[in-house]
């Protein structure tokens, strides 16, 4: 590379060319592996100062915003036609956004509603993760709802809650079913997912208040079980 | 089983599933990675409501053009960096900083260099970079740190540094120049 290319790589990363000089740059870079390179490995390094800004806590208004401007999945450009329209997938996608809004404080925790006529599919009891105690009772209907017994008083500490998980497919990671904070008998309207299976595992973690801020269990099990259907 | 239930999704993974229409990991994303940006954005921009436009930008676009993500030519999170420095810059050179007086333009002018200086002090000793501008001349190393940190352009850089153009730019492509060169 020449130095007049390697100073304009530099001025490039520093944000520095015009616009029609970025746009020629880049048109130069499509064509020479030698400049591309040279761009990345000094974008590379300078991301580091970058990574000195300390960062704010994500908004939940800038993804409502986001959100609504990105219209329905299904006409999403993104969306390749190459993938055949899969409306069960698509319905675990949506669960997983909806513990994900869990998580951001929008929140679908229907809490009590008192009792239920309907039979539970599944039935998990939830042990402790250390001496295997029964300390809750998880029982999944038909509808995604969901009647969680406590068994035992989990201790919450401030600013924390007790968030529910399950892990129906390996491949797409645990999901959020909602978040409570007191050790008592409540139903909750959980995502859209296919119907409870026998083995599906169910697990009790502590979060941050709000829920897991990443939309996967980030504090300790607390307690786990795998379900069962009942005779 | 357990195990796979806490193995984090990486931000390539995400990126795969958005360019797949997937809402739901692109809120994760957001959920991962928008506060960084924020900060990254509003360290160039300086106003919050601006620093949030930046990224918002930066989220549809990356909805709408996650298939171009290529991972052979860099991670995903230098991508979203990029993406939202670029349209951070683009925002302060269509002039969407506040205008401000005289004197409130030469105190934050000494303001950016802090900025720029505070950015440097807080690399890690270990880092290459660190390394590659403490081996600069002071002023070129102010120069370069000046246009990317807080997105000076070469004529803002010359008056905050209180230097002709000509000097600034000179500083500034040496200073890149002998970057690269320690970087390699």
């Amino acid at each position: 590379m020449t130095q007049e290319e390697m100073e304009r790589a530099g001025e490039y990363v520093l944000g520095l060319l015009g616009e029609a000089e970025a746009k020629s740059f880049e048109a130069e870079m499509a064509q020479s592996a030698a400049l591309a390179g040279a761009v990345a490995r000094l974008r590379e390094h300078m991301a580091a100062l970058d990574d000195t800004a300390a960062p704010v806590p994500a908004n939940p208004d800038l993804w409502r915003r986001i959100e609504a401007q990105l219209g329905p999945q299904s006409q999403s450009p993104a969306q390749p036609t190459s993938v055949p329209a899969n409306d069960n997938s698509r319905l675990r996608w949506l669960g997983m956004a909806a513990s994900v809004f869990g998580a951001l404080g929008i929140g679908y925790l229907a809490g009590m509603m008192g009792t239920n006529q309907q039979q539970p599919m599944m039935i998990a009891v939830l042990m402790s993760d250390n001496g295997g105690q029964p300390g809750a009772i998880v029982e999944a209907f038909a509808d995604d709802s969901l009647r969680l017994v406590p068994l035992d008083t989990f201790a919450v500490p401030e600013g924390r809650v007790l968030e529910i998980w399950t892990l129906h497919d390996p491949a797409i990671g645990p999901v959020s079913l909602g978040t409570f904070n007191a050790s008592q008998t409540i139903r909750l309207t959980g995502p859209d997912l296919p119907p409870p299976q026998s083995g599906q595992l169910y697990e009790i973690t502590l979060e941050p208040a709000g829920g897991s801020p990443i939309g996967r269990p980030t504090g300790p099990i607390l307690v786990k079980g795998f379900a069962k259907a009942p005779l | 089983m357990l195990h796979a239930m806490h193995q984090p999704l990486t931000t390539e993974d995400l990126i795969k599933r958005i360019a797949k229409g997937d809402r739901a990991a692109l809120a994760l994303l957001f959920e991962a990675e928008s506060g960084r940006l924020v900060a990254v954005a509003q360290r160039l921009l300086r106003r919050r409501d601006l620093a949030e436009e930046a990224v918002q930008e930066t989220f549809l676009a990356l909805w709408r053009r996650a298939a171009s993500f290529d991972a052979t030519k860099g991670t995903g999170r230098g991508w979203l960096t990029v993406s939202v420095r670029n349209r951070s810059l683009n925002m302060l050179r269509d002039g969407a900083r506040i205008d401000h007086e005289d004197t409130d333009k030469l105190a934050e002018l000494g303001d950016r260099m802090a900025d720029a200086l505070a950015a440097y002090e807080a690399l890690s000793a270990r880092d290459a970079l660190r390394f590659c501008l403490t081996a600069l001349d002071e002023k070129k190393r102010e120069a370069v740190l000046l246009c990317y940190v807080t997105g000076l352009n070469h004529g803002e850089a010359a008056a905050t540094m209180q230097v002709p153009l000509g000097t600034m730019k000179s500083w500034v492509r040496r200073g890149v120049m002998a970057l690269q060169e320690c970087l390699s």
